[in-house]
């Protein structure tokens, strides 16, 4: 137990930290929290908002379970470990709305017992399927009447503005919260958007304003001090009727760019036939049914297709990742009206999640997450490599690497699809071969199964590691 | 959000542009957020804000020269190099 570490997201915190043990999650409390903390428990916020599944469960736990550093905490806390850690610059707009307006609502109803925020981290957001869910129990502490919103800006930074970027500048948020992994700050915010966009008022105070008295007080034109806030407050109903607007607003957003993107249509013009779609259905079907995968990963999951079905035959859970936004809102729209356990993800296989933050741990990579229990590759492969460069075997590799059975779809170069792939460049891929792509699979894994789909003459192979 | 009075709003733009644009290494994470904060805060707040943004906003309507000259102390003061 004396090798007992705290998990590398949750360092910042002098409330507590985080820790694994054996596939349990534990988190201690420590002297700086344990008042606030018993504040919050005896209001019964906390046992209100977990029934209600918008807060983490917990219960406290013998502290001799994490030995010398349980024994130096208030309370260990144990909940239960959700099936994937995810991050919000991996988030589609819809989960990245959602887990805002979570936050809102947590803190509206917080504030109904004498209770508030002390961050507005998305962070402390997880998912459980498409339903997010607030992870962190150390973020609550007692309420001081007329006291101010300290996560406001943390809110505006992580949750609005990379929702505003993308409703009123078509720009997904992602590749740029996942270099800041802070959000998007107002100041950056303020310089995209066109005057117009100023005109409306929440814009104006939430954004431009904001930016406005960051600015001047960033370059000491004025300075605020402690003296400046003790003169003032925020009442109670200004700070809910903040919460309240801030929640309507969010609630009406929508990606500009809600046209049809790339992939979204995929699955009803992709190159199968009806029969084809049958025979490689069975094929997944039977190697779900086999497998009854914990989490399956679905790799260019699409619209989540695949993935539904894996769940309805055996799936317990399943992350479809693709590169697509339209793509990933249609699976979560499917996600939320089927109420499936399935969460897609933003993730371009050739430019996974890396590890990085403080000390480049802070938040895991794709791979540090991995293993899952299966995975899917349909209709992957031939995009790493003859879309970009990616050699094929490398590619095979890393999806080998990723869970110890699965699904892997070759695509033939004479494919229409890859056809589209090749046919303005040259073809530099003399060992993507059908024969190239078995005797791969065969020297590093048992083939259990495979299966020719006649016309295309794809193939797909069932494998499991030795 | 509806709250701010619009022409506190407005002034803010005029000042903005005239702000300086040298860079600092102290970065004030919250500050933006607190003044912002004071004005949904109502009027003790508003008067903060004012109280901080007085010497700006007088700073529009005196010009360059008659500042030097409301400047009694100019003269007194030793420079610093």
């Amino acid at each position: 137990m004396s090798t007992t570490q705290a998990l590398p997201g949750s360092f910042r915190d002098p409330s507590g930290q985080v820790f694994e043990v054996e596939n349990r999650i534990f988190r201690t409390v420590t002297d700086y929290a344990t008042s606030d903390f018993d504040f919050v428990r005896s209001t019964g916020l906390l046992q209100k908002l977990t029934l209600t599944g918008l807060v983490l469960p917990f219960e406290t736990v013998d502290q001799d379970i994490l030995g010398p550093i349980g024994k130096n905490a208030s309370y260990v806390l144990e909940s239960p470990k959700l099936p994937f850690v995810s991050f919000p610059y991996e988030w589609p707009f819809s989960a990245l709305k959602a887990a805002a307006l979570l936050h809102l609502e947590i803190h509206t109803t917080a504030l109904e017992h004498g209770v508030t925020l002390s961050d507005a981290s998305a962070y402390n957001v997880q998912f459980y399927g498409v339903r997010p869910i607030f992870i962190d129990h150390l973020s609550f502490r007692r309420y001081q009447p007329g006291e101010f919103w300290t996560g406001h800006r943390q809110f505006c930074e992580q949750f609005l503005n990379p929702l505003l970027l993308r409703a009123f500048l078509g720009v997904p948020h992602n590749p740029w919260y996942r270099g800041s992994q802070e959000g998007i700050g107002s100041e950056d915010l303020c310089r995209l958007l066109k005057w117009r966009h100023f005109f409306n008022s929440k814009v104006l105070s939430q954004v431009l304003l904001q930016s406005y008295f960051q600015r001047s007080a960033r370059k000491n034109v004025v300075k605020l001090n402690k003296e400046h806030l003790a003169e003032s407050h925020l009442p109670l109903p200004s700070f809910q009727k903040l919460l309240k607007n801030l929640h309507k607003w969010i609630s009406g957003l929508k990606p500009l760019d809600g046209d049809k993107t790339v992939w979204q249509d995929y699955a009803d013009f992709h190159n199968y036939s009806s029969e084809e779609t049958e025979i490689k259905k069975q094929f997944i079907l039977d190697f779900v049914r086999a497998n009854r995968p914990k989490l399956l990963w679905d790799l260019g999951c699409n619209t989540g297709t695949w993935g539904a079905e894996a769940l309805r035959n055996g799936a317990e859970y399943v992350v479809g990742f693709d590169s697509d936004q339209g793509a990933l809102e249609k699976t979560f729209s499917r996600a939320l009206d089927k109420k499936l356990l399935l969460q897609p993800l933003l993730m371009d296989a050739a430019n996974p999640s890396p590890n990085q933050g403080w000390m480049g741990r802070e938040r895991a990579s794709l791979e540090a997450r991995a293993p899952a229990n299966a995975v899917l590759a349909l209709a992957l492969v031939h995009h790493l490599v003859i879309g970009r460069n990616i050699p094929f075997f490398q590619v095979l590799d890393w999806i080998l690497d990723l869970a110890p059975t699965g699904i892997i779809e070759f695509v033939p170069k004479s494919d229409s699809n890859a056809q589209v792939l090749l046919h303005l460049r040259e073809d530099i891929f003399p060992d993507y071969t059908e024969e190239c792509f078995l005797s791969h699979l065969a020297q590093r894994v048992e083939i259990i199964k495979t299966q020719v789909i006649p016309s295309s003459r794809r193939i797909l192979v069932w494998y499991a590691r030795p | 959000m509806g709250q701010i009075p619009k022409i506190l709003v407005f002034l803010s733009i005029i000042l903005g542009l005239e702000s300086p644009q040298e860079a600092h290494a102290y970065l004030d994470p919250g500050s933006g957020s607190m003044i912002l904060q004071l004005l949904l805060g109502g009027i003790a707040g508003v008067s903060v804000v004012l109280k901080l943004y007085w010497q700006q906003f007088i700073g529009i309507f005196r010009s360059p020269k008659s500042g030097a000259s409301d400047s009694p102390s100019s003269d007194d003061t030793p420079s610093r190099n």
